[in-house]
């Protein structure tokens, strides 16, 4: 296949996915509550719908406010180009582990920044408890990736999922303690259910929703976007664990791969859903014996690459 | 070095006791308990199909149906009588516990490398290492739990893990003997459920700490 063709298609589902999914998790969700539901392609119409709406900024917020939304797009779009998170992208060197953790966390920065920076109580509460969820999710995110980086030989995440890696074929203790770890995480990550309610906008509860609060029109598109961006890139990194545990994937053929892929991704977005539909919000206090469990995979998955190493 | 699926189950089941560690409530430990038995039935299918060795079968079958799905019921079944929801405290936190159980893992590990390997072929060490993680997670479950609930499936994790060690060195016992060991379990938990409903009933709480200090 044409690398450039490759691309094009690469660079349409980027464009189109992380709506969808968003869509689908609506979806599903609306379903298992027997509700009908909006329709998949609502989050793409909500979209075009904030492109074309007017916008109101705090005379107090500064430049850096403005900015935000368009670094945190931007990093997560350098995140979806250089990470393996699926199998349809072309392949591509340079998505180091640690340039791929950075960049989350300079996309959490910017975020905190913008919701300090317009003077809201709520941009501050919701900053305030982002940064705490932060410093206990990112050791089970680190170490995950490491682990098998170490096992590999390389921190090119791009070489360790490229199916291709002899040091962890068949390895799927491995791989699939580290996918685990992943899923548990990226739901703190991407504030989702038992951690944070994605449709309340109650105060009490509310983080993620509370920093972009003050975001609208054209501002709320690239924050929204982002943020979907980002659920199917951390789903897709925990899809290729769960992938990679299975040998006989490692020698099927591309295009195999490709449809197996998307088909994990709809599988863990489906799962995302039912957790949703099925569990209420953790309190505050609890929610540190939930990241506990991502922790502990990621503990075992390091003890498992100390004894292969 | 190629991990085949009868480690793999070891481990994960290994990993679900672990994992037993991080709920206070006491539903959630039941399921959990009984998806890691569940696990270890399947281990013992899976060595009932390396070796061909018939008896294992009925083991397996026997483990599936008295501890996987019949202990996890009647203990549920005890808990609604009582009326317990959750644990009311514990001497350690729950993540800390469970960290604790990671770590706990990672020492059977190394115990298990100093091991003679008894039957001489293959490599037992894994299947050692989640054994030896099973019984450390059941004795942390008894030591820093304090219900009487909880000490009870903290008991039933160590006799997993045994049975577990027992499997993985020997290739399974005779199968007189596992129909024993299984007997005597189903008994104990049936008394134990049995006492939890006397112990509800005189002291109106099931927490073993608070019972030290019995007075007529």
């Amino acid at each position: 296949m044409n690398i450039w063709f490759q691309w094009v298609c690469f660079s349409l589902f980027l464009l189109v996915m992380p709506s969808l999914a968003v869509g689908l998790i609506r979806k599903t969700k609306a379903r298992l509550q027997n509700r009908r539901g909006a329709p998949i392609y609502q989050p793409l119409i909500d979209l075009c719908k904030f492109f074309f709406k007017g916008e109101t900024v705090s005379y107090l917020s500064s430049w850096i406010f403005r900015s935000s939304s368009c670094v945190q797009l931007a990093c997560i779009l350098l995140i979806a180009y250089l990470a393996p998170w699926s199998s349809l992208k072309p392949f591509c060197t340079g998505g180091d582990l640690f340039l791929i953790i950075y960049l989350f966390a300079l996309i959490r920065l910017v975020t905190v920044l913008a919701a300090l920076d317009t003077g809201s109580v709520f941009g501050g509460f919701g900053a305030s408890r982002e940064v705490t969820l932060a410093v206990i999710v990112e050791p089970a995110i680190i170490l995950c990736f490491v682990s098998l980086a170490a096992v590999s030989h390389t921190s090119d995440l791009g070489q360790v999922f490229s199916f291709s890696n002899q040091a962890l074929h068949y390895d799927s203790p491995l791989w699939l303690t580290c996918g685990t770890g992943m899923f548990l995480a990226s739901i703190v990550e991407l504030s989702r259910m038992p951690v944070d309610d994605p449709t309340t906008h109650l105060e009490l509860t509310m983080v993620h929703e509370a920093m972009v609060l003050e975001n609208s029109g054209r501002n709320l598109l690239l924050v929204e976007y982002g943020h979907s961006l980002k659920i199917i890139v951390l789903l897709g990194l925990a899809g290729q664990c769960y992938l990679h545990s299975l040998p006989s994937m490692w020698t099927s053929s591309a295009a195999v791969q490709i449809i197996a892929s998307i088909l994990c991704l709809l599988l863990l977005l489906f799962a995302i859903a039912l957790i949703e539909a099925t569990n209420v919000k953790l309190r505050w206090t609890k929610i540190p014996e939930f990241v506990a469990y991502s922790l502990v995979m990621s503990i075992v998955s390091v003890f498992i690459a100390i004894w292969r190493a | 070095m190629a991990m085949n699926i009868y480690d793999l189950i070891a481990l994960s089941s290994a990993l679900l006791a672990v994992l037993m560690l991080g709920s206070m409530q006491i539903k959630n430990n039941l399921v959990f308990y009984s998806i890691h038995t569940f696990l270890l039935s399947a281990e013992t299918w899976w060595i009932e199909k390396l070796t061909s060795d018939t008896h294992l079968f009925y083991v397996g079958l026997t483990i599936c149906i008295l501890k996987a799905i019949f202990i996890p019921c009647f203990l549920n079944w005890v808990r609604i009588r009582i009326g317990v929801r959750s644990e009311s405290a514990a001497f350690l936190t729950p993540p800390i516990a469970m960290f604790l159980g990671a770590a706990l893992m990672g020492l059977s590990y190394l115990i298990s490398t100093q091991l003679p390997s008894i039957l001489g072929e293959g490599d037992t060490r894994i299947g050692a290492t989640a054994a030896m993680s099973i019984l450390f997670t059941g004795v942390l479950l008894m030591l820093t739990r304090k219900t009487a609930m909880s000490q009870i499936i903290g008991f039933l994790v160590i006799e997993n893990g045994i049975y577990l060690f027992t499997l993985t060195q020997t290739n399974g016992m005779p199968m007189i003997v596992e129909m024993g060991i299984m007997l005597d379990v189903l008994v104990g938990v049936m008394i134990c459920g049995l006492i939890l409903f006397r112990i509800k009933k005189n002291f109106e709480h099931i927490d073993v700490s608070l019972l030290t200090g019995l007075r007529d």
